[in-house]
C-alpha cells in the first residue's frame, strides 16, 4: 500500500517537473513584434502611368502588339499615380544598370528604415541577436547582412543571415527562421528587413509575360524588430500566434510558373505564366489544411465538419468555413489585383476585409517581400487593430510558396506610420481606381491601327 | 670558436615538466577524488557487514523527508535532462566530383587567358605569376560554360551547373545514406555568387519531390565561410524540430562570375575558383547514432563587418569598365588572422583542455599586471584536436593559419591537397578535406576535428565534431581514384 502511495507520488512529481519546464520553455519561446517600419521613397521617385507610358516607349523593341499589352496591363494593374520607381529608371538609365545603383537603391530602402526603426524603439543596434535580410533578386559579396553590420557596427558574435531567391514570401520565411531560433536563444532582439532591388531588373526586351513584372514591380521595403524577452511583453505591438510555410515546389507546373530567365534575345527578367493562379491556389488550400485547425475555435470546427457529413450526403454546393470567427483581419500579399481577388473570393472576403490589401496595391505597387507590411500599416494607419484581435498574414512567392503567419494584436494601434500624409484621401472608391489613361489612350486599341506602319512612340509622347 | 650546442637537456627536462604540469592540471578532479575514494573504501572493509547493516537501520527517515528529497532529485534530473541540448549527428555527407572532360591545366588555362586578354600582355603575366604560385594542380575543373572563348555566363548555363554540381551531390548521398526524398524534414542550400528566383532550394525540391511541408532556406552572398554558416543554422533548427533529417547543401556557382576585365585584383579568383559542391546529412534521430560518421560539438560564428577594413577586403564590385567582379585587398591575410584570433578567443574555452586555459589566463594576468611585455601565450591547439581542415582559400590562407597555430605539416596536408587537387571550391572545400582524411585512413573513433572557415563580410566561422566511429578505407568519394597518388610535394613556384 505505502509503495504504491510512494510510487504515485513519485509520478505526480515527475508530471508536475515536466509542466514546469515546458511552461518556462514556452514563455521564452514567444516571438514579439516590437516595431515595424515600412520604406517611403522621396516624391521625385514617383512614377505616375505618364511617366511609365515614357519609360516602356523607350524601348525600342516593342511593337503595337506589346504596347496594347501593356497598356491594357497598366490601367488593369490596381496600381496609382504616386508608385515609386527605382532612381535608374527614371533617369532613362534602364538598359545599363550599374553594381552601385543597386547598391545605392538597397542603402536607402535599408538604412533609411532601420535608422528609423533603431530611433523609435530604445533598441541600440549591438543589442542585436539576429539579423536576417531577405531581398530576393540581389545577393552581392560581402552579404547585404554584412553591409548592415558593417553600417550600424554590430556585434562580433551576431547571428546573420542572409536569405535569397526566396520570392514574394520572402519575409514570412524570415520571420519563421526568427521563431525558430528564439526557440535556442533566450533574451534576444531580432531584426528582419525585407525589400526588393527593381532597378537592377527591368525588362527591356519584348516578351509579354515578361513585361509584367514592370508594370506591377514597385520599391519599397520595411523593417521588423522582434524579441523574445518577456520583459518587453508590454511594449509589443504584436505576438506570432502560428507560422506555417507550404511550398509545392514538387509540382512542375507551380515551380515553373514564376521564373526568372533570360530571353531570346538575351534580356533578363521575370517570367510571369497563366499556371500562376493555379499554383497560387493550390499552395494557399494545402497552407489552410495545416493552420486552420490551429487558429479557429473549436465550435466552428466541429460545425464545418458536421455540416460536411450532411451536405455529402446531399451533394450540394460545397460547405465554407468561417474563417472570421478566429480571424479579424485578413493581411493579403498586394501582388496585384487578380492576387487580391482570388484570395479574397476563396476567403469569402467583403470589400471592407480587401481594402488594406487594394489600397497598398494603389499607393505602393507591389513591393515584393515588404508588401504585407504596407497592408499592415494601412490597418494601423486606419484604427483597425485593436487588443486582442488576430491579424492572418497570406504571402505567396516563386518556388512555388504560400506562407501564412497569425499575429495576435497586444494593444490597440493607431500609428500614421508611412500613411500618415495620405491617409484622408484613403479608401478611394472602387470606380475612382479606374486608370484616367484608359481612356486617353484607348485609341491604341482601334483595329485599324494594324494595318498602318508608324512610329507610334512619337505620337504618344508629343 | 664552434658554438655552444644547445642545452638540449634542459630543454628535455622542461618537456617532462610541461607533460607533468598537463597531466595534473586535466586530471585534477581525478586526482584529488581518488585518494577519498580509497579512504572509504578502507573504512568499510575495516568496519565489517554487520556494523554496516546496524548503521543502515540506525537511520530514521520520515515519509516526508523521503517524499522531499525524492521530488527534489526527480525536479533537478528532468530539468537537467529537458535542457540538455539534442545530440545533432552528421551521417554522411558526398562531394561532387567533376568529369574528367572539365579539368583546366596550367597550359589550357593560360591559353584562354591569352587568347582572352589579348590586349593585356601585363594582366596575362599576372595570371600566369599568380598560378605559378597559387598551389593547384593540373585537376582543377571549372565548368563548361567557362571552357569557351570567351566565356558564355549565361543564366541557363549558371543553371545547368547548379543543377549538375547540386544534383550529382544529392544522389550521390541518398545512395550513400539510403535517405529517402520524402524524409527531409530541413533543406538548406548557400550558394553565395549566384541566386536565382525560384531560389536552388527550390530547384532541389522540384527535381526530388520533397514534401511541401519542408522548411527550406537558401542562403546567399555570405561567401567561403557559408557552408558552416548553414551546419549552425541546421543545429539550431534540429534543436527545435525532434526526430528530423537535415540536408545541407553548399557549393559555389562559377559560370556567372568569371571576370572579363583587366584590373589585376580582380583577376585573382579567377585563378583560384574552381567548380565543387558537397551534400551533408544532418539529423537528430536516436537511431542514426551508431551509422553516423560524426557528431557535431560546437560551431562558432565571429563577424568583424563592423571594421571597415574587414568589410572591405573581399568586395564585389565594377572596374572602370563596368565589368563586376571579386576585388581582393591586400590587408587580407592580416585581416584573417584578426578574425582568426577572435574566433579563438571564443572557442578556446570550449575545446582547450584546462592546463592550456590555466596557462592562457596566467600569461594574460601576468602582461596585465606584472610585465605587457611577456609574450602572449598562444594555446595548443594540437592538444584539443586531432585533426584540423583549413578552408583552401589559397596558399596564403593556409601558410598563415599554419603559422599562426604551429601547425605542423601533416596537420594542414589536407588543406592543401585539396587545394591542390580541387582548387579554392569555396563553401564545400572543408568537406574534400574531411574526404581526404577519410581517404587516407586517419580518422579513428573519438577524434575530434576543427573545421575552420573564411569568408567575406569578413567572417571566420568555426565547427568542431567528434568522430563517431573509425572510418575503414577504402572510402568511396572524390579522392577515390587519386589518394594513392597523394600527399604531392608542391613547389614553391611551378614554373610555366
Amino acid at each position: 500500500m505505502e509503495l504504491l502511495i510512494t510510487v504515485c507520488f513519485l509520478v505526480l512529481f515527475c508530471t508536475i517537473s515536466y509542466f514546469y519546464k515546458r511552461f518556462s520553455q514556452m514563455r521564452s519561446h514567444s516571438c514579439y513584434m516590437l516595431a515595424y517600419e515600412c520604406f517611403k521613397a522621396t516624391d521625385d521617385r514617383k512614377l505616375d502611368t505618364e511617366s511609365c507610358v515614357k519609360i516602356v516607349l523607350r524601348n525600342k523593341n516593342l511593337g503595337l502588339d506589346q504596347y496594347r499589352f501593356l497598356l491594357q496591363t497598366m490601367v488593369n494593374s490596381g496600381l496609382g499615380e504616386e508608385t515609386y520607381g527605382p532612381r535608374n529608371v527614371l533617369a532613362g538609365r534602364e538598359e545599363t544598370p550599374t553594381l552601385m545603383e543597386a547598391h545605392e537603391e538597397m542603402d536607402e530602402i535599408m538604412f533609411g528604415t532601420l535608422d528609423n526603426l533603431f530611433s523609435k524603439t530604445d533598441v541600440s543596434p549591438s543589442d542585436i541577436d539576429i539579423l536576417v535580410v531577405d531581398v530576393s533578386l540581389f545577393s552581392p559579396s560581402p552579404s547585404l547582412t554584412a553591409r548592415i553590420v558593417n553600417r550600424y557596427r554590430m556585434r562580433d558574435n551576431i547571428k546573420s543571415f542572409s536569405l535569397s531567391g526566396m520570392g514574394c514570401s520572402a519575409s514570412m520565411v524570415a520571420i519563421d527562421l526568427v521563431q525558430n531560433l528564439f526557440k535556442s536563444y533566450k533574451n534576444a532582439f531580432a531584426v528582419v528587413v525585407s525589400s526588393e532591388t527593381i532597378g537592377p531588373h527591368w525588362y527591356c526586351g519584348k516578351e509579354n509575360s515578361m513585361m509584367l513584372s514592370n508594370c506591377l514591380f514597385r520599391s519599397g521595403g520595411c523593417s521588423v524588430l522582434l524579441t523574445n524577452k518577456p520583459c518587453l511583453k508590454h511594449k509589443a505591438l504584436m505576438k506570432l500566434k502560428h507560422s506555417v510555410r507550404t511550398n509545392i515546389g514538387s509540382n512542375d507546373e507551380a515551380y515553373g510558373c514564376c521564373i526568372q530567365i533570360e530571353d531570346q534575345q538575351g534580356y533578363n527578367g521575370f517570367l510571369l505564366t497563366r499556371n500562376l493562379t493555379k499554383a497560387a491556389a493550390k499552395a494557399f488550400t494545402m497552407n489552410l489544411k495545416v493552420l486552420v485547425p490551429k487558429i479557429l475555435p473549436i465550435r466552428e470546427l466541429i460545425r464545418f465538419a458536421v455540416i460536411s457529413i450532411c451536405k455529402t450526403n446531399n451533394k450540394t454546393a460545397k460547405p465554407s468555413l468561417n474563417l472570421k470567427t478566429g480571424i479579424q483581419h485578413f493581411c493579403i500579399h498586394p501582388g496585384g489585383r487578380a492576387v487580391i481577388d482570388g484570395l479574397g473570393k476563396s476567403l469569402g472576403l467583403n470589400e471592407y476585409d480587401m481594402e488594406p490589401a487594394r489600397m497598398a496595391l494603389h499607393r505602393f505597387g507591389n513591393t515584393s517581400a515588404g508588401g504585407l507590411w504596407y497592408v499592415l500599416g494601412y490597418m494601423e494607419a486606419k484604427k483597425r487593430l485593436k487588443k486582442d484581435d488576430k491579424i492572418l498574414m497570406i504571402s505567396l512567392g516563386a518556388g512555388f510558396m504560400c506562407n501564412n503567419c497569425v499575429w495576435e494584436v497586444m494593444k490597440d494601434l493607431g500609428n500614421g506610420n508611412v500613411w500618415e500624409h495620405c491617409m484622408d484621401r484613403y479608401p478611394i472608391p472602387r470606380k475612382n481606381t479606374i486608370n484616367p489613361f484608359a481612356d486617353k489612350y484607348s485609341w491604341i486599341n482601334d483595329e485599324r491601327l494594324n494595318f498602318v506602319r508608324m512610329d507610334l512612340s512619337n505620337i504618344i509622347l508629343s | 670558436m664552434p658554438p655552444a650546442s644547445p642545452d638540449f637537456s634542459s630543454s628535455v627536462k622542461l618537456k617532462y615538466v610541461k607533460l607533468g604540469y598537463q597531466y595534473v592540471v586535466d586530471h585534477f578532479l581525478t586526482l584529488l577524488l581518488v585518494p577519498v575514494m580509497v579512504g572509504i573504501l578502507i573504512e568499510v572493509v575495516r568496519l565489517g557487514p554487520e556494523e554496516i547493516v546496524n548503521l543502515w537501520n540506525s537511520l530514521h527517515f520520515d515519509l516526508i523527508q523521503i517524499l522531499c528529497s525524492s521530488f527534489f532529485i526527480i525536479f533537478i534530473a528532468t530539468v537537467y535532462f529537458m535542457s540538455k541540448p539534442r545530440c545533432i549527428y552528421l551521417v554522411d555527407y558526398a562531394c561532387y566530383k567533376p568529369p574528367v572532360t572539365c579539368r583546366v591545366p596550367f597550359a589550357t588555362f593560360m591559353e584562354h587567358s591569352r587568347l582572352i586578354l589579348s590586349n593585356n600582355p601585363k594582366s596575362v603575366e599576372f595570371q600566369m605569376r599568380i598560378l605559378e604560385r597559387s598551389g593547384l594542380g593540373e585537376e582543377t575543373c571549372l565548368p563548361p560554360a567557362i571552357h569557351y572563348i570567351p566565356p558564355k555566363p549565361t543564366m541557363e548555363g549558371a543553371r545547368g551547373e547548379a543543377e549538375v554540381v547540386i544534383f550529382s551531390a544529392m544522389d550521390s548521398l541518398f545512395k550513400k545514406t539510403g535517405l529517402k526524398p520524402k524524409d527531409i524534414d530541413i533543406l538548406i542550400v548557400n550558394c553565395s555568387l549566384f541566386s536565382p528566383t525560384p531560389s536552388l532550394s527550390a530547384m532541389v525540391i522540384n527535381k526530388y519531390k520533397l514534401r511541401s511541408n519542408i522548411k527550406s532556406f537558401n542562403l546567399s552572398g555570405m561567401g567561403c565561410s557559408a557552408g558552416l554558416i548553414s551546419i549552425d543554422l541546421a543545429r539550431d533548427l534540429l534543436q527545435v524540430h525532434p526526430n528530423s533529417n537535415a540536408v545541407v547543401v553548399s557549393t559555389e556557382i562559377i559560370t556567372p562570375n568569371y571576370y572579363q576585365g583587366k584590373e589585376r585584383a580582380m583577376l585573382l579568383p579567377n585563378c583560384l575558383f574552381r567548380m565543387g559542391g558537397a551534400a551533408i546529412l544532418l539529423s537528430n534521430r536516436r537511431s542514426e547514432r551508431l551509422r553516423a560518421k560524426y557528431r557535431l560539438v560546437h560551431v562558432v560564428r565571429t563577424h568583424k563587418g563592423a571594421d571597415d577594413k574587414a568589410y572591405r577586403c573581399v568586395f564585389e564590385e565594377e572596374d572602370k569598365e563596368g565589368k563586376v567582379g571579386i576585388s581582393l585587398s591586400k590587408d587580407l591575410m592580416a585581416i584573417a588572422g584578426e578574425a582568426l584570433k577572435s574566433n579563438i578567443t571564443t572557442i578556446g574555452p570550449l575545446v582547450l583542455p584546462g592546463s592550456e586555459q590555466l596557462l592562457f589566463l596566467l600569461t594574460l594576468i601576468g602582461r596585465k599586471i606584472f610585465n605587457p611585455k611577456w609574450k602572449p601565450y598562444i594555446p595548443d591547439f594540437k592538444l584539443a584536436f586531432e585533426h584540423f581542415c583549413i578552408h583552401a582559400g589559397g596558399r596564403a590562407v593556409i601558410d598563415e593559419l599554419q603559422k599562426n597555430l604551429q601547425l605542423s605539416a601533416e596537420h594542414v596536408e589536407a588543406s592543401r591537397m585539396t587545394l591542390h587537387r580541387f582548387g579554392n571550391t569555396s563553401s564545400s572545400s572543408l568537406w574534400y578535406e574531411m574526404s581526404y582524411l577519410e581517404a587516407k585512413g586517419r580518422m579513428k573513433k573519438g577524434d575530434r576535428i576543427w573545421q575552420i572557415a573564411f569568408g567575406s563580410g569578413f567572417k571566420c566561422n568555426s565547427a568542431v565534431w567528434k568522430c563517431n566511429r573509425t572510418i575503414k578505407t577504402p572510402t568511396d568519394g572524390p579522392w577515390e581514384d587519386c589518394i594513392h597518388r597523394y600527399p604531392v610535394h608542391i613547389p614553391e613556384v611551378v614554373k610555366l
